[in-house]
This record gives C-alpha cells, sequence and structure tokens, in this order.
C-alpha cells in the first residue's frame, strides 16, 4: 500500500484540479488527456437572470459561413449569436448600435502564437517558450508558463483576435502541450483565459530546429535522428497504453474477486481462510507518454512545426502508422506542394501569406501558398507566429487572397476570411463553439472601420463571448506591465518632477 | 521557435517562358502610336542632364536594355507630395528625360509608340531604407551571408557592402516586381559596421548594380559597444576625433611619430566623407534618451545624420524637426520589444510627420520581404500619416536620408528612371505593378518564386506511382 500512495495523490490532485473542487475517489489508471491538466470550465458557465440583448445593425456582415451581406444585422444575446440577417426586429430591451459603414467578422484566431510564453519584452526573465532540455519534453505544459501581464496580448486583440493557440516552441521533436486561450481582459491566471472546452494541442516540430538545438548536445542531429526519435516515442507510447491496459484488466478481475480466497495461499496450516489476493500495483505514471497517449486516442491535436513537402509527407506516413492524425502542419511553407495530400488526409495547413527564406527550410515559400491549398480542397489557415503579425491577420489573408487572385486562382472573400475564422477554429477543436457568424455560436466578433482586406481598415470594436472587451479609442485595456511607462501615467510633461 | 523573424503577372506568366519574358514590357498595356509631334526635333532633355548616380566614383550605370519608354498617361504621384493628372513619362538611357501633363506631350519624337498608362497609379520605384539585400540569401545560413565582418574590432568604417554585393540573389527580382527598385545596403555588426551601398535592383547585373557604394557611414547606439551606452558614445567620440585629425597627421602616422590611434588608418579614412558631410551618418537608436545622444553627437561632429529605428521618435519629435534629421522607422514595430523601446507605437511616422520631422518607412530586421514597404506605408497612413507623406516616405525620403536625391527617390527630368506603373493604390493589397521600370528598362515579372508556383500549380503530374 505505501508503495502505491504517492501515485494515488497524484492522481488524486489532478483529479481534483480537474473538476476544480474535490471529487470523489479517482478512477484506476491515467485519467483521459483532456483532465490531465486544469481545465478551467468544460463549457461556457450558464447564464442566469436576464440576458443582455445587442442588436449589431446596419453594418456589413461577413459570415465565414458562406455568406456576405453588405447590410444586416446581428443579435448577440448574452454571450451567444441569436440571430444573423437582414432587418431582424428589435427585441424589447436590446442595445441597439449603429454599423452603417462598419463590417463585422467571427474574431480572428490564430493557430500559433507565442505570445505569453515569450513575453514583452524579450528579457531573459521572460524566456519561457522553449524546454530545451531533452528532445522529447511532451510531458510540459505551455499553460504552465502563460503569463498573462504580457502587453502583446493587448496588441493583438486590438488588432481583432479574439482566440490564439499558444504553443511550446519548436526547439524539441515533442515540444510540449498547448493552451489555446481568449484575450480576455483582466485574466490573473492562464484558467481565467482558458477557452472553456478546448482540446489541447501537441506541439512537434520537424527538420532544422531539432537537429539545430541538439546536434551538439545528445541529438537528433539529422533528420534521420528526428524521426527516429517520434518513432521511438510512440513506439513507447503504445507499450505505455499496453502496460495500462493490463493494469486495467487485471485490476478489474482483482476487484470481481477480491473477497474469494486466493487458490494457492489457502494452506490451511492454522485453520484460517487464505489471505486475500494482492491488489495489483499500478504502473508508473509518465506524462509525457500521457500526452502521446492522448494523442493516440485522439483527445489531443497534434501542431506539428513542419516546412519542407517531402518530411510533411513522411510525417503524414508515421502518422498513419501510428494510427493518430496531424490536425495542422504549422509554417508549411511548402504545403502548396503536397496539397492534395493533405487535403486526402484532412490535416490542415497553418502557413503565413509571404514569410520564407530565412532559413533553408523555408526558401520555397510563396505567397499563393494558402490559394493554392483552398483550390485543391484542403483546409488553409494563415497563422502568425509573431506578436507584429497576429495584430493584422486580416492583412495577411488579403495578400494571400490576392496573390491567389492575380495568379488566376479562385478565392472567394469568404473563403480568405475563413482562413482567420472558421478553419482555425476547426484546427484547434473549436469549431462547434465559434469561427463563424451564426446562431448559437458564441459571439465572438469584431467591427471593422471598413473592409477587412484594406490596409487602412482597423478594428474598432472586439467582442469575446457577447462583451465588449476593446473599443478603439476608449476602452484599450493595458496589461500591469506597462503601467506607468505611458506619458501621462505619472509625470504630464516631459521633463516634470513630482 | 519560429527563428526569424509573385504575385503579379500571373494572369499570363504561366505561358511566357523565360526567353519571351521581355514581352512583359507591354503586360496588361496597350499600344498606340503616338500622333505626329507638332514640333519633328521633339525629343528629350539634354543628355548632360543624366548624372544616374551620385557623387562618388561608380560603376557606370547599366545600359538600358531596350530603346526608350514613352508613357501617356495615367496618375503620376512624383515622390515630392506633386501629383500629376494624364502624365507623359519618357525614360532613355537609364533616365527620365521628359516628365510633365498632357502639354509634354509634343516632347515626345514622332512615330514614338507609346505605352498606355491611362487609368493607372504611377510612382516613383520604391527604395528600401537600411537593408541587406544582397548581402544575405538565407539567413541562418551563415554561408551565405555578407553582411556583416567577424571580427571583435567595433570599429569597421572601411567595411564595404558594395564588395559583397551578389546581383544574382534570388530575393531581388521577389522584391522589384512588386515595386522595389533601389535600396541602401547596409553592412552589420559592431559598433560602426561600415559603408553603406546605394543600389539599383538590376539583377544578375554585378558590374552594375551599385549606383554609389559609399553614399552613409552606418553606426550604431544603445548596447552597441562593449555592453554600455556610456561606452558607446565614448568610443564614438574617440574614434571620430582621431578620424578628424587623422588627415593632417596622416604623414606623422606614416613616419610612426603618431600616438595609438582608435582605429585603423583605413577606418579613419573611411570616414572622412561623413565628417565633411559629403556622406549620411545613420545612427541607430530607439530609444528617446539614444536618439538626443545622435542629436547631440551629430552637433558635435557636424554630421549628415540619420537615425534608424527610432521607436521612441516621437517623443523628441520637435528637436528632431528643428535638426532636420530623417527617422527611418518600421510602422508596424509597436511592441515594447525591448526597454529601449517601451514607447513604440503604430502612429509615430504621424506624430513626427505632423511635427514637421522627415520620416521613412522601411522594413527593418528582414531582408526578404522588402516588397511589404507598401503595407507598411499603408498602415502609417491608416494610423495618421497622410497619404502623399507615406508616398514619400518611401521613395523621395530614404533618397533625402541617404543624401541622394539628386538623382533618387522621384521622377525627375535627369533622375534615374525607376518608375512603377501600378493597378491601383499601391499601398493596397488589391492593387499590384503592371509594370516596373528599373534604370529605364522594364523588368520581367519572374521570380525564383513564379517559377515555383507554375511547377506546382498541377499537382496530377506528380501522382505517378512508384513501381
Amino acid at each position: 500500500m505505501t508503495k502505491r500512495r504517492p501515485v494515488l495523490l497524484l492522481l488524486g490532485l489532478s483529479a481534483a484540479l480537474a473538476c476544480g473542487k474535490r471529487g470523489p475517489a479517482p478512477p484506476p489508471g491515467p485519467p483521459s488527456a483532456a483532465a490531465e491538466q486544469p481545465a478551467g470550465p468544460a463549457s461556457e458557465p450558464e447564464e442566469t437572470g436576464p440576458r443582455k440583448q445587442t442588436l449589431l445593425r446596419g453594418g456589413a456582415v461577413m459570415t465565414a459561413a458562406g455568406q456576405i451581406y453588405t447590410r444586416a444585422d446581428v443579435l448577440v444575446d448574452g454571450s451567444k449569436i441569436a440571430a444573423v440577417g437582414v432587418d431582424l426586429p428589435v427585441p424589447a430591451g436590446a442595445t441597439v448600435v449603429d454599423l452603417a459603414g462598419k463590417t463585422v467578422t467571427p474574431g480572428i484566431i490564430d493557430t500559433h502564437s507565442h505570445i505569453g510564453v515569450y513575453a514583452a519584452p524579450g528579457l531573459v526573465g521572460h524566456s519561457d517558450g522553449n524546454e530545451s532540455t531533452a528532445p522529447n519534453t511532451a510531458g510540459v505544459r505551455a499553460g504552465d508558463a502563460y503569463f498573462p501581464q504580457d502587453p502583446q496580448i493587448d496588441r493583438a486583440r486590438a488588432g481583432g483576435i479574439t482566440t490564439m493557440q499558444v504553443l511550446p516552441g519548436s526547439a524539441n521533436l515533442f515540444g510540449g502541450r498547448s493552451v489555446t486561450v481568449r484575450l480576455v481582459p483582466g485574466a490573473r491566471s492562464v484558467t481565467d483565459a482558458r477557452f472553456p472546452g478546448a482540446p489541447d494541442g501537441l506541439k512537434m516540430a520537424c527538420g532544422e530546429n531539432p537537429k539545430r538545438v541538439y546536434g551538439n548536445k545528445s541529438g537528433p542531429s539529422t533528420r534521420m535522428g528526428n524521426v527516429a526519435g517520434y518513432r521511438d516515442a510512440f513506439q513507447k507510447a503504445v507499450e505505455y497504453q499496453r502496460t495500462w491496459a493490463k493494469y486495467r484488466k487485471d485490476l478489474s478481475e482483482w476487484t470481481a474477486k477480491k473477497d474469494e480466497p486466493a487458490e494457492d495461499s489457502d494452506d490451511g496450516k492454522d485453520g484460517k481462510k487464505g489471505k486475500k489476493r494482492e491488489e495489483p500495483t499500478p504502473p508508473a505514471r509518465d506524462f509525457a507518454m500521457e500526452t502521446l497517449s492522448g494523442v493516440l486516442r485522439g483527445e489531443i491535436l497534434v501542431h506539428n512545426h513542419c516546412y519542407r513537402a517531402d518530411e510533411m509527407s513522411g510525417m503524414l506516413e508515421l502518422a498513419a502508422t501510428y494510427g493518430f492524425t496531424i490536425r495542422s502542419f504549422h509554417h508549411a511553407t511548402e504545403a502548396y506542394k503536397i496539397a492534395d495530400r493533405l487535403a486526402a488526409a484532412g490535416t490542415s495547413a497553418s502557413v503565413w501569406a509571404d514569410w520564407w527564406g530565412f532559413k533553408a527550410e523555408s526558401f520555397d515559400g510563396i505567397r499563393e501558398n494558402a490559394a493554392l491549398l483552398t483550390q485543391a480542397g484542403a483546409r488553409a489557415i494563415i497563422h502568425s507566429d509573431s506578436p507584429v503579425g497576429i495584430q493584422r491577420l486580416n492583412q495577411e489573408a488579403a495578400k494571400a487572397m490576392h496573390a491567389g487572385r492575380r495568379a488566376g486562382l479562385t478565392v472567394t472573400d469568404d473563403q480568405a476570411l475563413r482562413w482567420i475564422t472558421a478553419n482555425p477554429a476547426w484546427a484547434l477543436g473549436i469549431a462547434e463553439k465559434t469561427g463563424t457568424l451564426e446562431p448559437g455560436k458564441l459571439a465572438d466578433l469584431v467591427v471593422w472601420s471598413g473592409d477587412p482586406f484594406s490596409v487602412y481598415t482597423v478594428a474598432e470594436q472586439v467582442f469575446i463571448a457577447g462583451e465588449l472587451v476593446y473599443a478603439r479609442g476608449s476602452l484599450e485595456p493595458r496589461t500591469d506591465f506597462e503601467l506607468g511607462y505611458k506619458p501621462g501615467d505619472i509625470s504630464t510633461e516631459p521633463g516634470a518632477t513630482r | 521557435m519560429s527563428t526569424h523573424t509573385t504575385p503579379p503577372r500571373p494572369r499570363r506568366a504561366r505561358r511566357l517562358a523565360p526567353a519571351v519574358a521581355l514581352l512583359s514590357v507591354l503586360w496588361g498595356m496597350s499600344v498606340e502610336a503616338a500622333p505626329p509631334a507638332t514640333q519633328p526635333t521633339a525629343p528629350t532633355q539634354p543628355a548632360a542632364a543624366a548624372p544616374a548616380v551620385a557623387r562618388a566614383a561608380a560603376p557606370a550605370p547599366t545600359p538600358a536594355r531596350l530603346g526608350p519608354v514613352y508613357l501617356v498617361g495615367g496618375e503620376l504621384h512624383v515622390g515630392d507630395g506633386t501629383v500629376v493628372q494624364d502624365a507623359v513619362i519618357a525614360m532613355d538611357r537609364g533616365v527620365f528625360t521628359v516628365v510633365g501633363g498632357p502639354e509634354a506631350r509634343n516632347k515626345l519624337p514622332a512615330g514614338a509608340t507609346l505605352v498606355d498608362a491611362r487609368g493607372r497609379t504611377i510612382t516613383p520605384g520604391l527604395f528600401a531604407a537600411d537593408t541587406q539585400l544582397g548581402l544575405i540569401e538565407i539567413d541562418l545560413e551563415s554561408s551565405t551571408r555578407d553582411d556583416g565582418k567577424a571580427t571583435d574590432h567595433p570599429v569597421r568604417a572601411a567595411h564595404e557592402a558594395a564588395t559583397a554585393l551578389n546581383a544574382e540573389s534570388s530575393l531581388i527580382p521577389v522584391q522589384v516586381v512588386d515595386g522595389v527598385t533601389s535600396a541602401a545596403v547596409a553592412p552589420t555588426g559592431g559598433l560602426i559596421s561600415g559603408q553603406v551601398a546605394l543600389i539599383d535592383l538590376v539583377h544578375g547585373d554585378h558590374r552594375g548594380i551599385v549606383a554609389s557604394p559609399r553614399v552613409a557611414t552606418a553606426a550604431h547606439l544603445g548596447h552597441a559597444h562593449a555592453g554600455s551606452r556610456a561606452a558607446t558614445l565614448a568610443k564614438l567620440r574617440e574614434v571620430l576625433s582621431d578620424a578628424r585629425s587623422f588627415p593632417a597627421r596622416r604623414a606623422a602616422y606614416d613616419r610612426a611619430q603618431s600616438r595609438e590611434l582608435a582605429a585603423h588608418p583605413l577606418d579613419l579614412e573611411a570616414l572622412q566623407p561623413a565628417l565633411r558631410q559629403q556622406a549620411v551618418f545613420t545612427l541607430t537608436a530607439d530609444r528617446a534618451s539614444d536618439i538626443l545622444a545622435a542629436l547631440d553627437l551629430a552637433a558635435e561632429f557636424r554630421l549628415r545624420l540619420t537615425i534608424v529605428g527610432g521607436a521612441e521618435a516621437w517623443k523628441v519629435a520637435d528637436e528632431l524637426a528643428r535638426a532636420k534629421v530623417p527617422v527611418i522607422l518600421q510602422p508596424t514595430q509597436n511592441l515594447p520589444a525591448s526597454f529601449d523601446s517601451m514607447g513604440a507605437r503604430l502612429d509615430n511616422a504621424a506624430l513626427l510627420h505632423r511635427a514637421g520631422a522627415p520620416v521613412v518607412v522601411a522594413v527593418l530586421g528582414g531582408v526578404h520581404n522588402l516588397r511589404n514597404l507598401t503595407q507598411e506605408a499603408g498602415i502609417a497612413v491608416a494610423n495618421g500619416l497622410p497619404w502623399e507623406a507615406a508616398l514619400t516616405a518611401v521613395t523621395l525620403g530614404p533618397a533625402r536620408a541617404y543624401g541622394v536625391e539628386r538623382t533618387h527617390g522621384s521622377v525627375a527630368v535627369g533622375k534615374v528612371a525607376n518608375l512603377v506603373v501600378w493597378t491601383g493604390d499601391p499601398f493596397e493589397f488589391s492593387s499590384a505593378p503592371v509594370q516596373v521600370y528599373v534604370r529605364g528598362a522594364a523588368v520581367p515579372g519572374v521570380t525564383r518564386q513564379t517559377l515555383l508556383r507554375d511547377r506546382y500549380r498541377d499537382l496530377q503530374q506528380f501522382n505517378r506511382k512508384n513501381k
């Protein structure tokens, strides 16, 4: 029994955290991947009492679900979108916001950010994005390093971002778990920002980065070594699952028969019944293996930093071998070379509009990447991987859209909008909840000053779950970090002393 | 860990093999014959007006690969804030020979073939400030980099970017087809990095790409030297003082009768043009206090100063305006990325302009997408910079910031014929160049990227089974 205690304590702790309260005794065996880290609320909290209704009236409305209205209304009811359409009736008591000349879109979603784990300023003390101590750190979680006082969060929100996936870096083959957060102001911990019910992701990395980081350490130092590392890890995960499956089987058998005497222990010497059967001992719990097991069970979504077409093809093959799917290749500058394969595998590609050439594996990047993916029926996403780029994903989508059109490819405004809304929502496993302007979805939306694909357009208002979290010029939250640095915070004029 | 950091013409690009790429001259443009000119001899400005290159002895400019080009129609934004409707532009032997409105039509030769630019927007070619274009092919591959000198000595004034330029860099056409025609190529590293070269983006022309090899000396403030602001400034003063007195001491130095100098004699020589205001002195500085230190240093040594970076320049906009010191900045750099840029903001350019300080918009810290100058300019406009000022900030503004406005930066007779004809507003994503001219020659719309795109446009062809 004493041997088991620490394990049970651990299980209990994480289960308690997962439920947010003390629950009943944990079930034997590792809990599901979703419950393995504190997940925040599994869904939006129930709304009680009268809900606030807001009618956003008369703007252009782009739903990212196939409709583009030149003039329509969006009815927000509490945290959700209640209706989208032309000339909606005004519910009694609803606040009406006139948006003539403005454009309403879903909130922008970025599948790839390191905001919060590489907080600004870029201080040594803020460097929390790469646990570059071993090539497999699948057990670490970006959420444990997410700094909600990163001023970059405010800049991203002002650019219309409502949700982002914060990933560990790409130094490792397995960088660790990502966390999907909402850009709500005032979060004091990651739990306050976590997107309710969003699954965890696993960051994996191909190519040059793991090679470079570990080439002079433990290895891998080649792409061969990279792939050997993935295979080793997934094979171990399969065996880890097997070990736990055996334990659960033994345990259930033991549970069924624990009150029966063990056959071989009944020596009958002193007339007593034989001693009880020994309870099976659970295997050691390994958090990296937990993460990989979650991938194999389909509970954790794989986000794979990978640039080259040949490597992405190889990763698709490896995933098929172990029976999991890759949810999104990130950066994927050569995705256009295998757009057909990505479409067939149901794997999305999170790409930049035009980054290229900063390393050998990114040398073949082209601006038509997203358009070619869309043409092939693959799911294209424009991501940022940058605290600057995240501030204007709408412009990056516009660049990629127009590059495609100039190349003779058909890309509709709706499709380009999906690159930064519905498609990233799918990649993050939250498409049922957000990513389009449809009744029943969360009211995550942006009011733009005009066409979101114009360089001159800015986000004027941003709503998250129906709550106004940004209004240009009047509601511009600032994180703790920046207090005292803005002129006027302390001295009202340069040189003034107090 | 993300480590860091063509479009147009596609309509027809696929069908155009490189061999026939010259046809691209006429892409998107119809051609008409000029009406007989009223004055038969019409022609152009005297050849004497064709300086082509800045002061320093420079290689001869690339001769135009085609004959004269005559553009008629379109809205010309000259680059200095003026706009000409129904423009008439002639380019010959690499320079503008006629620039005007409809009245200039009679300056064109009789029977000349005209390029119809009606309905188009015409601007000077874009000028990329403070870049390493031609010095870097792949950032993370040191074997492809020539931007800095691997040495511990902080003073590298004699190090010349011009001598390392690769005119065949694949990056050059990628920028050109989106309208970038000139660049100030600066070496990097150290306290004084070396000599900045002015180039025109003539891909493949190793002899001709450098328009002027030493338009500026690039140096840095902040923690550039010995991990200390004070040490950085002290070292700069020491070097500039020795450089100032060096010409008079040269003989003594050669006789070995001189004290030890702060830098190698070649470096001290290389600083002479800057000390005589014949070349610009650029200083990288973001923090407001560093910018003020730069102004003081420039006043002390009578330097023609240009600030690079300038994240907090808006805080000292009035002083910059009084000193007429240009600031090369990147409008999207609005993050408190370090304690030197806590005041970074999106309207930096607008605030400087409002105060009367010269503003240059640049893509800093990355060399592959200088083409996004248009986006940067547009974002500056969205944050308060007037449109024409933004155009100046990517054309004549950088030319002035590097002291080459006599030959570059605007559409004017005698200046180098770098010109872009756009489908619409150059800053909008929906617009793209119809044609780019570098030194009067129409540039083909082919890049390594369009070749890749066209190779993988149809994936059917790759679906062969490996049996």
